[in-house]
């Protein structure tokens, strides 16, 4: 297809066949019959289309007549021009108009496509984000609560310090005072029983005020009132004496095997990790019967310092194992346990910018493994 | 662009008249060719009108052959004013050598100018032109007006383009329309000469471009 603006041959704006018809039409009105030819021959005039001569016409005719029918085939020629001229520029505007049309649907394709893809990514971010704000409000939540039952613990603790302090003196004293009653009365059977009954009560008292002492320790830990100092830690240390702290807390030699790996010193605050091991400590060797063993593991891996505390006592189900971490959650008997033991030892690990896992099977026993990044 | 054929030694240059609607576009054509006495002049073609409104274009030939024997054609074109015409507008601009815009002298008419303005620039950006080094003519018509902006006020607006001076036109009267017709081809000349080589090749000076394409009336050697 030629440009509308390109020059015209006579073929283009004419078809053969309407040429002889128009040169047959043209000889039947001369009464002379006409040739077109593309070169002069002497006899011939030209035939002008914008400028540019299409053909030649001859006949033998007048000039005037033979100019006439040139004006004649000129006149049609117009015609037929514009026509070809319009129809080509519409042809060539509609040409453009589609191309552009499509230039502009890949555009918009394109553009739907990015924001297809926007909208992905931007459903994904809302996601993770809505993620993140419900994780942080759980987080919220928890420590809103950790820190009202800490306030509690505290104010608790404090208040009972002070009495406990002065009734386990004063039992101590009474326990003095009772020795110095009892030289001084004569013996007789009566009084050496009831010396031995009072003895036994307050000894009884005595160990009463311990306990209580523990949990006012335990509660003060728990809402972080001590500062021990920060030092570097030895974890292998901690972990033998802890491990003779409750042998010494359960009277008996406990079957503990330990496996100590190679450790290196980390920071950290060493009278609080020793409370945490000697929490789980205390919890493994308190699930087990008569039989069983526990082992201690300690190693480092993948820059995570690991201290696996297994028993093979009586394990958890899961809805306990779900709550072992809550404050004043305990499975054993009211006043046999503070229900603190874990999250205690929790908190002094993610102080220590680590963690706690458990894994447990009712009846199997238990594995805790005390995690905490070296670095 | 001008075309040039080897085999029949011609040379075709492209002039568009551009403009808002109704700003005397056709008027400009019709009366260059009535007055215009070139060394060849072919017929004006009215495409198609509507209302007397230019739906697609309106063509004038006009030519000269030289001493040199270059078969030199300027093709002059009228674009539709529509607004809604802009892809055949965008069609007759392709390939133009040189453009006379066509501006409305009425109070009125101004944003008009100034759109159909901002339309040549756009659509020869498209065409792949550069409207600062287009050999172009503003003219402004419509002089006999009552309420024609004072031509004061628009050579002093126009001063600092590179399309000043501004011709004047009223070309239902025939008035400036072959004056603005000539500076065109003032500023075309140059630009075909250093591309052709008019002058040192076809023995097409200046002067004889000027005057074999837009002698007027009987003083053909004007």
């Amino acid at each position: 297809m030629r440009n509308y603006d390109d020059d015209y041959t006579l073929d283009d704006l004419l078809s053969p066949a309407h040429q002889a018809r128009l040169l047959e039409l043209l000889g039947k009105l001369s009464g002379a019959p006409f040739l077109l030819s593309e070169n002069n021959d002497g006899t011939s005039e030209p035939i002008e289309f914008s400028l540019d001569t299409l053909g030649w016409l001859q006949a033998e005719l007048p000039t005037e007549q033979h100019q006439a029918a040139v004006r004649l085939y000129e006149l049609v020629l117009f015609y037929a021009g514009k026509y070809r001229l319009a129809a080509n520029l519409h042809h060539d505007t509609t040409e453009a108009s589609y191309l552009e049309l499509q230039q502009k649907h890949a555009a918009v394709q394109a553009s739907e496509e990015k924001y297809r893809q926007l909208a992905q990514r931007l459903t994904q971010q809302v996601e993770e984000q809505v993620r993140v704000i419900k994780k942080a409000q759980q987080e919220l939540y928890e420590s809103a609560r950790l820190r009202a039952v800490g306030q509690l613990a505290a104010g608790i603790a404090h208040e009972i310090n002070t009495p406990i302090g002065f009734i386990s003196s004063n039992l101590r004293v009474a326990n003095d005072y009772l020795d110095e009653l009892e030289a001084s009365l004569p013996h007789n059977h009566e009084a050496v029983m009831l010396f031995e009954d009072f003895h036994a009560l307050l000894d009884e008292s005595s160990s009463g005020t311990k306990r209580i002492a523990r949990i006012v320790s335990d509660l003060k830990t728990f809402s972080n009132i001590d500062q021990a100092d920060f030092a570097a830690c030895n974890i292998n240390a901690l972990i033998t004496t802890a491990c003779r702290l409750v042998q010494a807390e359960h009277h008996q030699v406990l079957p503990i095997n330990l496996d100590l790996g190679e450790l290196p010193e980390i920071p950290g605050y060493p009278a609080k990790l020793s409370q945490s091991l000697y929490n789980v400590l205390d919890n493994a060797t308190k699930s087990l019967d008569t039989e069983g063993h526990i082992r201690v593991v300690s190693r480092v891996k993948d820059n995570i310092l690991e201290v696996l505390i297994e028993d093979e006592g009586c394990g958890m189900s899961e809805d306990v194992l779900a709550r072992v971490f809550e404050p004043f959650f305990t499975t054993r008997d009211v006043g046999a346990g503070s229900g603190l033991g874990l999250s205690v030892a929790r908190d002094i690990v993610v102080a220590h910018r680590g963690e706690i896992r458990i894994k447990s099977r009712l009846g199997e026993g238990t594995c805790v493994a005390l995690r905490i990044p070296v670095n | 662009m001008a075309t040039y054929s080897e085999s029949t030694n011609k040379l075709t240059l492209k002039i568009v008249y551009y403009g808002p609607a109704l700003s005397g576009k056709t008027t400009n054509l019709l009366q260059l060719h009535t007055l215009l006495k070139p060394q060849r002049k072919g017929e004006v073609m009215v495409l198609e009108t509507r209302n007397d409104r230019t739906l697609f274009f309106d063509m004038l030939p006009i030519g000269l052959h030289s001493e040199g024997g270059l078969d030199l054609r300027l093709k002059i074109y009228t674009v539709p004013g529509q607004v809604q015409h802009d892809s055949t507008r965008k069609a007759v601009l392709s390939r133009a050598d040189g453009v006379i815009f066509v501006a409305d002298s009425q109070l009125s008419q101004q944003d008009n100018n100034a759109f159909a303005f901002d339309n040549l620039a756009s659509n020869l950006q498209k065409l792949g032109m550069d409207i600062e080094r287009l050999p172009l003519t503003v003219q402004f018509n419509k002089r006999d007006r009552l309420d024609a902006i004072e031509e004061h006020n628009l050579q002093v607006r126009w001063s600092s383009t590179p399309w000043a001076p501004l011709t004047l036109a009223s070309a239902l009267n025939g008035q400036g329309v072959v004056e603005s017709f000539r500076q065109l081809l003032g500023r075309l000349y140059p630009a075909v000469d250093a591309e052709f080589s008019l002058a040192r090749d076809y023995a097409i000076d200046s002067q004889t471009f000027m005057r074999n394409l837009s002698a007027v009336g009987g003083l053909s050697n004007a």
